[in-house]
């Protein structure tokens, strides 16, 4: 650089006269713009510059603030010292005295326009912050500048220059920016988040100055050393640069390693994978990017970040600063958010600790329960029976009693504290006077205080208002507190006193005994907190005590403290507030329960008794639920039977235990291990009473209860729970759910004794009256039961037992009932029994019939009657019903039924095979059989097989059951014989001896009534098939008979015709149609009706059509031909009456010539839609009156016009008149106007059939005027004339309207000249077909030959493609069909 | 056998020839109507009112005489000659 290469020898070289004062303001500048070769500028010599100028120059060096100036018209460049050092950088010295365009190039195209504006309008610029990339430190350099350009002018007054007066506010804009992406990181509002919510924060926040940050990576180190990518910004996630996991050992893309051991590291960005870096808010990408670890304090870092930089600013101090504190705040965030995982997690892990604790205590305290109860019951019976052994040994007993009782409070104790804590102490609070009932648990401490030498005052007035307390927990503070105050009390007194302070009650229990000292007194309610070497009345105490009541007082809204003196005594103080708004309110009970007697006071006096010395107690100790008992008498032997008990426990030590002690006192004794074998064998034979522990496996004792109790006949059976849970919520939820008594372990064997017995004497007082029921039931002949509401039977007797087999074992029946028949093989049985079962529970009172299925499978049919009413005991509703076995009734009333069945169904039946079929049916619905098969041994080899599962052929049976069949044809006819679940007869059958097989179900028994019957049904039906028999062959012969003779082979064109014999009994009548094709295109029609029905009618219409038709034949008139025919009637039988409708149409003309005899009118639809009746010529019927002559009517069927003629049967209906037939008809030809003659013929015979089919039969003809042209020629153009001509008379026929006719014509004509021309060039001579039909509203043409046209060529067959295009033109729509057999050309035209 | 047709050439006062055509025009015949086409130079009047019947096969025998021909035809094959378009080519009556 030229500049440069200046300053570095510049020092040498200043030219003396260089040296102008005008730059003596500043002597290092000045130096430099002395040694500028001034001459070589527009400006001159120094020497000859304007004052104006080197005014300029002088104010310009001599001010501190940084100014550059440009003057003279190549704006030549100056500036002072604070600029250089400020702005120019590395372009100092070399910029003096240069074009200033040349010195600011970078940035001219910015300033430029400022600098024209200043030059031009002689006024000031004015910016701030503007920024400007520039060239000055050896890369281009993101700068902000605040500056002003103001002019100056010449001697003359003129623009000859600018001033520029700059600050630079890089620092200030950079330092803001970065200031901002700090402050908004550490504005994070919500406290504490998730590790990666703090990163995504932080992101978001980085992602807001993409000026120093382009883009951005996060990443923490993960157990096994590798880094995961944890947050982005400014980048896509995809790109390779942004790893998603960077491996530990050699990291890709990043140098993890570094950070790990934190320090950061700078990363140039080139080559892969940094190629499409985001340029983030510059132009360009990072060239380089900075690793910063995320510093753990006193640890590895947690990760680094990874900031891509901003090419446009140098890595200096301030940017690396910049970059580590936003690290910092990275790795703070990761920090806490950690931090406070780690917290839950140990809060949780506590939480969890606490629970499994507190389980543990619940549960090793049960477990403690058992093996004390079996330790202190037999303790407790080894007291008495060594009542009198030598001292020592009882010494050692009392010693065992005494230890298990205190294990007992203690295990009491502790269970009270789990509960507790797991806020499962169930309270119930009620309102007592605290006083009287303070007092009484003071009271049951009086001897003991006594025995001890102490006075015991205890004053406790009434108080004025109740307070709430849980009596269980109340007797354990009080206890507590009394037997803590005795056992540190040794001479003085112990006073209880209640009374009233500030809304509250107040309870005192102060002694005079040792004190405690102040040092001990904050931990005195400590769990577990006993005072060393205090002197007391026992060393035992596990120092749980005192904590336990504070708890319990706390549960009462109550506080206690304690005052204290060493050496002086004790005293706590209870406070308790009135009313019970402080308490839970679903645990405040309205009134005062009963005043039981304090149950928990019992181990307490016992063991403050055993602190006091023997002789002072002057009693035994112990014995507290000592039972009465008669000297050898056992319990049981006082109650009239043998009293039978049933143990239930699941421990076999206690099993045993109570058996021996049971057995001991007289029981009958049977144990199981759980509930579940406790409720079988209760069901299956109810003891006098169930002894069940509480907690068993399968079914514990609670939901035993509530078994037994739900079900009818165990509901009175009388159990004793044993439970370890000990409180009175557990003894509530025991007699909740109904057992009669609640023992708690420990309990002593007396008073599990005393309960057992006065437990089985209620019940058996009680339950006298149930067994006295119980016999009444049984005694009756009828089934008896008992149903709840839902429908499950609850109570049965034994009749019910033995009619359908099954017992009160596995009471209660749920519906669907076991004995409902199967819905799936039976559902007709089955959907009776469920109706009937609707209306059991659905009505008051009722009495139904209905199939069931006995225990062992078979049917029954039981009538039953029932009745609804209240259960007394619970007010439910109760369904309580009878039933007896009517089956034999029933089946003898549906064997009437079905006798008039079978006939029924013989008489209907059409034929012979459907009367067979039908009666088999008929058989297996009546017997209710498996099968019904019958074999008819005729006359070919094989004999014929029918049978109810139908498809089944003879060879499908099994040998020997062919064998069988067989053999019963030597068995005499119509005598049933039963069999092993089967039944046969013999028969007569038209075609050979009938065997019938009835396979029954295996329970059914065939008895002797049921052989009467089936031989009176055989008899039956053997006659019902012969007359079946005979119609069939009747029926055969006269369809024979009328397919024979009925209409002619070939119908001439034009012509439809229909037969259709009547639907039910499918019968032929004696209708028919004719057509006789006359000379000169004449033919003669004839439609006639015979009278009656089947062979007879056939053969007579057979005759008459024959005679009609030799006379048509004849060229008789259609009245001359009638009237011949009147003759010949007259002398068949049968044919008198006969209708008939004669007539000889033209069919070139259209004109008809027609006589009627006595038949219904033929009906002729015109193209306009108008209808005619052939009305005329009207007559007798045949044979009415012969000889007398006959009218004839004429009529001409014009173009296009339909006739139908047809027998009464098409339009003949029951309360209508004919006419709506006859109308209706009309209107069917009407419909079929576009249709061809043939298709209309089906159309009007299924429009005008009744529902379910003509009930006579239908003889049906129809014409379509003219009928339609159809031609074959030889492909010959000479043939073009002739067909024409033939084509040109039909379509006079159709009468078509002018014009059409001759369209139709020449598009005929194309089509057959192609067909000659193309079809046929190779085989001339080849036969071309043609067909030309007309309905009433259109006209289609058809011409068919056997070749291939050639496709179209215009260009070399001009007039062909003409030809096509004509008919296109004169035709509505033409269609070429190209197959191998040929091509068939179709068209239509509309005839308007 | 071609389909009978007759052709009578005359001459107007003016000096055009006239054909008088009676019968029908098919592929059967249409050679001799190009005949008596070609051998009548000049204008030419072609009298095709006593026609009944004129098929693209005629239609092709005329259209190479388009520009020379008069057409008188009835009404019976007006369809046929306007369709194919031998109309807007001719001068007819």
């Amino acid at each position: 650089m030229s500049a440069v290469t200046r300053s570095e020898d510049g020092e040498l070289t200043i030219p003396s006269a260089a040296m102008d004062e005008v730059f003596t303001a500043d002597r290092n500048i000045g130096r430099e713009l002395a040694r500028v070769d001034w001459s070589a500028t527009p400006l001159g010599e120094p020497q000859d510059w304007p004052q104006s100028l080197r005014t300029a120059v002088s104010i310009l060096l001599s001010s501190k603030f940084a100014m550059w100036m440009a003057w003279g018209p190549e704006l030549t460049f100056f500036c002072n010292e604070a600029y250089r050092r400020d702005t120019l950088g590395q372009k100092y010295p070399w910029a003096l005295g240069r074009p200033s365009a040349q010195v600011w190039s970078e940035i001219w195209d910015d300033i430029a326009p400022r600098i024209d504006t200043v030059l031009n309008s002689g006024e000031a610029t004015w910016d701030e912050g503007l920024l400007l990339f520039l060239e000055r430190s050896g890369y281009t350099e993101e700068s902000y500048h605040t500056f002003s350009y103001s002019p100056l002018r010449d001697d003359g007054g003129a623009v000859v220059g600018m001033l520029c007066v700059v600050s630079e506010d890089t620092k200030r804009v950079i330092g803001d920016r970065r200031m901002a992406t700090l402050r908004d990181l550490g504005s994070d509002p919500s406290v504490i988040r998730t590790e990666q919510e703090i990163l995504d924060f932080a992101g978001e926040q980085l992602s807001r100055n993409p000026y120093d940050l382009p883009f951005t990576l996060t990443y923490l180190f993960q157990d096994d050393g590798s880094a995961r990518r944890a947050s982005v910004t400014g980048l896509g996630a995809a790109h390779p640069a942004a790893a998603h996991i960077l491996p530990a050992d050699p990291a890709p893309c990043w140098p993890a390693d570094t950070p790990a051991r934190g320090e950061s590291v700078l990363v140039p960005l080139d080559g892969e994978p940094f190629t499409g870096l985001p340029t983030g808010a510059w132009e360009k990408a990072p060239t380089q990017a900075l690793v910063v670890p995320l510093l753990q304090q006193g640890g590895a870092p947690y990760g680094f970040l990874v900031a891509g930089l901003n090419r446009f600013r140098a890595l200096d101090e301030d940017y690396r600063g910049f970059l580590e504190l936003v690290a910092g705040h990275m790795a703070a965030g990761v920090a806490s958010a950690r931090s406070y995982q780690a917290q839950q997690r140990r809060a949780e892990e506590l939480a969890e600790l606490d629970r499994a604790k507190t389980t543990f205590f619940s549960n090793i305290s049960h477990e403690f329960r058992t093996p004390l109860t079996l330790i202190m019951g037999p303790v407790q019976e080894l007291r008495e029976q060594l009542a009198d052994a030598e001292p020592r040994v009882r010494e050692e007993l009392e010693a065992v009693h005494r230890n298990g009782l205190r294990l007992g409070k203690l295990v009491n104790t502790l269970l009270d504290f789990s509960r507790i804590e797991a806020g499962r102490m169930q309270a119930s609070y009620e309102p007592v006077d605290l006083a009287s009932v303070t007092g009484a648990l003071a009271s049951v401490f009086r001897s003991a205080v006594e025995n001890a030498g102490l006075d015991f005052p205890v004053e406790c007035e009434p108080l004025p208002e109740p307070v709430y307390i849980d009596r269980g927990m109340w007797e354990k503070v009080v206890l507590n507190l009394l037997s803590n105050a005795l056992k540190f009390t040794f001479d003085g007194s112990i006073r209880v006193s209640v009374g009233v302070q500030d809304d509250g009650a107040v309870v005192r229990i102060t002694d005079t005994g040792i004190g405690v000292a102040a040092e001990e007194m904050p931990r005195l309610f400590e769990r577990f907190h006993r005072i060393e070497n205090a002197r007391s009345r026992s060393n035992e105490g596990s120092g749980i005590g005192l904590a336990l009541v504070k708890e319990l007082v706390g549960l009462h809204g109550g506080v206690i403290t304690a005052d204290s003196a060493e050496g002086e005594g004790t005293s706590f103080t209870i406070r308790l507030p009135f009313g019970s708004a402080h308490l839970p309110a679903d645990a405040v009970r309205a009134e005062a329960g009963d005043d039981t007697s304090p149950d928990a006071a019992a181990p307490f006096v016992q063991e403050a008794l055993r602190w006091l010395p023997s002789e002072r107690t002057g009693v035994a100790v112990g014995e507290p639920h000592r039972v009465p008992q008669a000297v050898g008498e056992a319990p049981a032997a006082r109650l009239s039977a043998q009293a039978r008990v049933l143990i239930a426990d699941d421990n076999a030590d206690m099993r045993e235990y109570l058996s021996r002690l049971l057995r001991g006192a007289g029981y009958q004794v049977h144990a199981v291990d759980d509930g579940q074998q406790a409720l079988e064998a209760i069901r299956a034979d109810a003891p006098d009473l169930v002894v069940s522990d509480v907690m068993m496996p399968r079914l514990n004792g609670l939901s035993l209860v509530r078994a037994l109790r739900t079900d009818s006949r165990t509901a009175s059976v009388p159990v004793v729970l044993l439970s370890a849970r000990a409180g009175q919520e557990a003894s509530i939820e025991g007699l909740q759910a109904g057992a009669d008594d609640y023992l708690v372990k420990p309990f002593a064997a007396a008073e599990l004794l005393a309960r057992v017995e006065a437990n089985v004497k209620l019940a058996r007082l009680r339950n006298h009256h149930a067994r006295w029921r119980t016999a009444l039931i049984d005694s009756l002949q009828e089934a008896f039961f008992v149903c709840d509401e839902d429908g499950a039977v609850i109570e049965i007797n034994t009749s019910f037992t033995g009619i359908l087999g099954y017992g009160p074992e596995d009471l209660p029946y749920q519906p669907v009932h076991p004995w409902w028949p199967d819905a799936a093989t039976d559902p007709e049985a089955h959907r009776l029994v469920a109706e009937a079962f609707a209306t059991l529970t659905g009505q008051e009172r009722g009495s139904y019939t209905i199939p069931v299925a006995h225990r062992d499978g078979h049917r029954l049919w039981v009538t039953a009657t029932f009745n609804q009413v209240q259960d007394p005991d619970t007010g439910r509703t109760v369904i309580v019903g009878t039933f007896r076995d009517v089956s034999a009734e029933h089946y003898a009333i549906q064997r009437e039924t079905a006798l008039a069945a079978l006939s029924t169904r013989l008489s209907q039946a059409p034929s012979l095979t459907e009367a067979l079929d039908g009666s088999l049916e008929e058989l297996k619905k009546l017997w209710r059989a498996e099968q019904v098969t019958a074999v008819v041994f005729g006359p070919r080899d094989e004999p014929a097989l029918t049978c109810t599962d139908t498809g089944l052929v003879w060879q499908d049976l099994p040998a020997e059951r062919r064998r069988m069949l067989t053999g019963l044809r030597d068995q005499p006819a119509l005598t049933a014989v039963p069999g092993q679940g089967e039944a046969t007869v013999v028969l007569e059958h038209p075609q050979g001896t009938l065997a019938l097989w009835i396979a029954l179900g295996e329970q059914r028994p065939f008895t002797g009534e049921d052989q009467l019957l089936l031989s009176l049904l055989a008899g039956h039906l053997a006659q019902g098939l012969a007359r079946a028999h005979q119609i069939d062959q009747q029926r055969e012969t006269a369809i024979a008979l009328q397919r024979a003779i009925l209409g002619p082979s070939r119908l001439p064109d034009g012509f439809a015709v229909r037969y259709e014999p009547a639907t039910r009994p499918l019968e032929v009548g004696g209708d028919w149609y004719d057509t006789v094709a006359l000379p000169d295109g004449r033919i003669g029609i004839v439609v006639g009706d015979c009278v009656g029905r089947g062979l007879e009618a056939a053969s007579v219409m057979g005759q008459l059509r024959s005679a009609c038709r030799a006379l048509l034949l004849q060229d008789a008139g259609p009245a001359q031909a009638l009237m011949a025919l009147d003759q010949f009637a007259a002398g068949v039988d049968g044919a008198m009456c006969t209708t008939v409708f004669c007539g000889v149409l033209d069919t070139r003309t259209g004109q008809l010539i027609y006589s009627s005899a006595g038949h219904p009118p033929g009906i002729v639809v015109r193209p306009d839609g108008t209808t005619k009746l052939l009305e005329d010529g009207r007559s007798l019927p045949l044979a009415v009156r012969p000889g007398r002559p006959r009218p004839e009517g004429s009529s001409t069927i014009s173009a296009r016009s339909t006739l139908l003629l047809y027998t009464d049967g098409l339009v003949e209906r029951r309360r209508r008149p004919l006419s709506a037939g006859i109308d209706r008809a009309g209107e069917a030809l009407q419909d079929g106007r576009d249709t061809a003659v043939d298709d209309l013929a089906s159309a009007v015979m299924s429009s005008l059939a009744p529902d379910g089919g003509y009930d006579d039969d239908v003889a049906l003809l129809l014409y379509r005027h003219p009928a339609p042209l159809e031609m074959s020629f030889p492909a010959e153009s000479g043939q073009l004339a002739p067909v024409r001509k033939a084509l040109r008379g039909w379509l006079d026929q159709c009468d078509l309207p002018p014009g059409t006719a001759q369209n139709v014509l020449v598009a005929a004509g194309e089509a057959c000249a192609n067909a000659i021309e193309h079809g046929h060039r190779d085989a001339p001579g080849d036969t071309v077909y043609f067909r030309a039909e007309a309905s009433v509203d259109n006209l289609r043409l058809t011409i068919a030959d056997s070749g291939r046209w050639k496709v179209p060529q215009p260009e070399r067959n001009a007039h062909r493609g003409r030809g096509m295009g004509l008919m296109r033109a004169l035709m509505q729509q033409v269609t070429v069909t190209q197959g191998p057999a040929g091509t068939t050309v179709d068209m239509h035209t509309r005839i308007a | 056998m071609t389909t009978p047709l007759t052709l009578t050439a005359s001459r107007r006062p003016d000096g055009t020839t006239v054909l008088t055509a009676v019968g029908e025009i098919d592929m059967s015949n249409t050679r001799s109507l190009a005949a008596a086409l070609d051998d009548a130079p000049g204008r030419l009047v072609l009298d095709l009112t006593e026609v009944e019947y004129l098929d693209s096969a005629g239609l092709s025998v005329l259209f190479p005489h388009a520009d020379r021909l008069e057409l008188i035809a009835g009404p019976l094959l007006a369809p046929v000659l306007s369709i194919s378009g031998l109309t807007d080519l001719t001068t007819h009556h």
